[in-house]
């Protein structure tokens, strides 16, 4: 039960819950860059080798912005699809909207009756949904910045939440172990999954909905039919290996999980192999979570508890940068969906979320 | 790409009704992404529903009678309504609004049987019009046409068969589609006779007499093109193969019209009630048939195995509700089924819940298997060996973001059976002579370009993720 040590401390709970999948903001961006591209691609085209060649052999991100404002504990960061804006949450009941551009606060989205745990974007950057430790979950309209929906049903604080693709579903994890889909367009819950013994931390749906990944502090991976709600497959790995994060990969062939044996792993589900392993940070006792970085090079980023955010080379699984500044634990990681954009937010005593942009490849190469 | 995930056994017809829809509906047709259905009422307005949150989403307020067809465009993005009001209305649903707005209105002078979409270019659109009259509208800026099609008569009476009688007065034009390429449009009549018109030069290129068959009442392709179903008076359904027919360079070719009698190869019918077909549809792989019996008094769904010579593979029993219309889901093993009180019956193919699935590792058996040992399941292995073994199992590429792999790109292009001629040997569908199908394609490729540029000249706007279906937040309080 140590790794649950952060979770049960009553006033660092939510802080703890940071829930960032940050490929909410990839997903919408995917379709415009690939979609026209492979019709014409031949078939044989492996996807291999347009990945083996990367455009630049190292990151250069450096802090562009310090975006000061939360006073509790941020437990979440995410960037619009659209990329022109940065929402973030935290213990403290807000949810703070940012322009990553200029790192100015543009509003707070006032409502909830307690801490945040996670927030997600729709697809076309129009609504906000957060998840709250009142046990709702809130859709926000970004331009009035007022609640179109309040999602009542879990009967827990609600961990972690992610819309689909077409943004008509939204599907939320809570500490109850529940798994509920909604219907956002109405504010219904659709169905209720009893997923996991245990807070479900992370859940996410693939790019054409059809699946739901889930993780919980029971320590399993599961994967589910969204439309009639069936486990399909549990994936498991050593008991010291509780996971917290779970997301499906920009292509939804993989699924990239961390856990707190200070590892992250990338599987394929349908073989239940992991493929792919990146260590090098520390991780034993809060819920941190990683994403992937597509925009330059291929990387992985997360944050560790030695207050670092470290990139790795996707494919070689090498430490390619360590990004430092923050003054305590990262736990909320985002990737911009267009830009070489990272935003980092940090728990109790720093209470900052830092912006970071990698100029791109320099004149000389 | 989830299929072998979330459906291990082979692909198989739908068995069993998953949910019902109250939509008041008098049929309902589900757009080529699956992903929504359009349901039409008797008071000329239809309804989108999405299937993955089972709500309406639109509602398209514009007709004043009935409505007699739906068709989506392609990629979904617009919807064809024709009514009984002697308009076809076209709307727009990348428009984010409910109601969408109407992109196009179409108005003629005869309540309207059918309509349909160029498969290609949404702005060509075929009107069938309940006086027996069909018309090929083009609304393209370079190409603004309508023009009547009509049926070639040879002017020497070199033609003896039964209908010659009549004498040279066409039949009226029962039903009209466009084949799955938009190369040519099959028109069948009251005759008994499907007549081939190419789409380009609406020359006539085909007439084939079905022998009794009496009126056509409707047709459906098979996906690859290859195959046609025909539903006729004499309550029988019919397969054919179809043959590759001539492309006019231009209007005035003279081209020689394949004229030829047709005897089905496969032919569908009720034996016991002998009830008439009210709609037959192709499984998207092209493996089954489903048609939906007229039967006053029960919900019936007879599915054939193509595969099999046509073998009788299930009739389904849909309840009480007598069905009016049927329609094969574009991708999956589903189906719905509208009935006489306006429900739509979503027709699923349910799979056992696996237990096994809930702990990691395992795997459920059917029956009992005996164990065998693997020859080095229980060596000790140097754990040096194993960490450097799996670190190099772990320098393997993995991509991330590629989208389409080729499986998914012929999914992909399955999902509109589009034919294109490097795709040919993929969609080919199993039960169809392998053989000549090569040939086949080679002339089709070489021919359909010029067809193929035409109707894709002045694209609608419609491509792949060029458009998104706006969530319209349901602010009604329930």
């Amino acid at each position: 039960m140590d790794p649950l040590a952060g979770m049960d401390d009553s006033s660092t709970d939510d802080e703890t819950a940071s829930q960032t999948t940050e490929d909410d903001p990839q997903i919408p961006e995917q379709p415009p860059v690939s979609a026209p591209v492979p019709i014409p691609a031949p078939p044989p085209l492996p996807a291999a080798v347009a990945a083996s060649a990367p455009p630049r052999e190292k990151p250069h991100y450096s802090l562009q912005h310090t975006l000061r404002g939360h006073t509790q504990s941020i437990s979440a960061v995410k960037f619009s699809p659209d990329g022109r804006l940065l929402a973030s949450c935290g213990a403290e009941k807000v949810v703070k909207i940012w322009s990553p551009e200029t790192g100015e606060f543009l509003r707070n989205l006032t409502g909830h009756t307690q801490g945040l745990s996670d927030v997600a974007w729709s697809s076309d950057s129009m609504y906000l949904a957060s998840a709250s430790d009142d046990t709702t979950i809130r859709i926000w309209d970004i331009e009035t910045g007022m609640t179109q929906k309040v999602l009542k049903g879990h009967t827990k604080w609600v961990f972690c939440l992610n819309y689909n693709t077409a943004s008509n579903l939204l599907v939320s994890g809570g500490c109850d172990g529940d798994v509920r889909i909604w219907n956002t367009a109405r504010g219904k819950c659709m169905k209720t999954l009893h997923a996991h013994l245990d807070y479900v931390t992370a859940v996410h749906f693939n790019r054409d909905a059809s699946l739901i990944v889930s993780c919980a502090l029971d320590g399993l991976i599961r994967i589910w039919n969204t439309s009639d709600g069936q486990c399909l497959k549990t994936l498991a790995e050593g008991h010291d290996a509780i996971c917290q994060h779970v997301q499906f990969s920009p292509n939804s062939k993989y699924i990239l999980s961390t856990a707190h044996d200070s590892a992250i792993r990338l599987w394929d589900y349908q073989t239940n192999r992991c493929l792919k392993t990146y260590t090098g940070h520390i991780n034993s006792k809060y819920c941190i979570s990683a994403c992937f970085s597509v925009t330059g090079g291929k990387w992985i980023v997360a944050g560790s508890e030695d207050h670092k955010t470290y990139i790795w080379d996707l494919q070689t699984r090498e430490i390619v940068q360590v990004l430092e500044g923050h003054t305590d634990i990262v736990v909320a990681v985002a990737t911009h969906p267009t830009q070489n954009m990272i935003a980092t937010g940090s728990i109790d005593s720093d209470l900052a979320i830092r912006i970071w942009v990698d100029p791109g490849p320099r004149p000389g190469g | 790409m989830n299929e072998s995930l979330i459906n291990p056994f082979t692909l198989s017809h739908p068995t069993a009704v998953q949910t019902s829809l109250f939509a008041g509906a008098i049929f309902s047709r589900f757009d080529p992404t699956g992903r929504f259905i359009a349901a039409a009422r008797l008071d000329g307005s239809a309804q989108i529903w999405d299937l993955e949150t089972r709500g309406t989403i639109r509602t398209l307020d514009g007709h004043v009678k009935a409505l007699t067809s739906i068709d989506w465009s392609h990629h979904s993005r617009y919807l064809l309504t024709s009514s009984k009001d002697w308009n076809i209305l076209i709307w727009d649903l990348a428009s984010p609004t409910n109601p969408p707005l109407r992109y196009n209105t179409l108005r003629f002078d005869a309540p309207v049987h059918s309509a349909c979409f160029h498969p290609k270019n949404s702005q060509i659109v075929l009107a069938l019009l309940s006086t027996g009259e069909l018309y090929l509208c083009d609304t393209r800026k370079s190409h603004r046409t309508r023009a009547e099609i009509l049926e070639s008569i040879l002017e020497d009476g070199e033609e003896e068969d039964e209908n010659s009688g009549q004498g040279r007065a066409r039949s009226p034009m029962t039903a009209a589609r466009f084949d799955p390429s938009g190369k040519n449009i099959f028109v069948g009549n009251a005759a008994g006779y499907v007549l081939v018109f190419n789409t380009r030069t609406r020359i006539m290129v085909g007439r084939h007499k079905i022998i009794g068959a009496g009126s056509i009442k409707s047709m459906d392709f098979a996906k690859s093109g290859r195959r046609l179903v025909t539903n006729s008076s004499d309550r029988t359904l019919r397969q054919f193969s179809l043959s590759t027919y001539p492309t006019p360079l231009n209007e005035t070719d003279a081209v020689s019209i394949l004229e030829t009698e047709w005897d089905a190869a496969l032919k569908f019918s009720d034996p016991i009630n002998r009830s008439a077909w009210h709609a037959m549809c192709y499984s998207p792989d092209g493996e089954w048939l489903a048609g939906g019996a007229a039967d006053p008094a029960a919900h019936k769904i007879h599915v054939w195995d193509l595969a099999n010579g046509g073998r009788l593979a299930s009739a389904l029993d849909g309840g009480r509700e007598p069905l009016i219309h049927l329609h094969w889901h574009p991708l999956k093993s589903s189906m719905a089924s509208t009935t006489n009180h306006g429900n739509i019956l979503i027709w699923h193919c349910p799979s056992p819940e696996r237990w096994g699935a809930f702990a990691g590792g395992f795997e459920e058996v059917d029956e009992n298997v005996e164990y065998e040992e693997r020859e080095d399941e229980f060596d000790i292995e140097d754990e040096a060996v194993i960490s450097e073994r799996k670190r190099k199992a772990e320098e393997e590429e993995v991509d991330i973001d590629t989208l389409l792999t080729g499986e998914q790109i012929s999914a992909f292009d399955k999902r509109r059976g589009t034919q294109t001629p490097g795709h040919t040997g993929v969609s080919t569908p199993i039960g169809q002579p392998s053989h000549g199908d090569t040939a086949l394609g080679g002339i089709d490729g070489g021919m359909l370009d010029l067809d193929a540029a035409w109707a894709e000249a002045e694209p609608d706007g419609d491509g792949p993720g060029a458009w998104k279906m706006k969530i319209i937040m349901d602010d009604s309080q329930d």
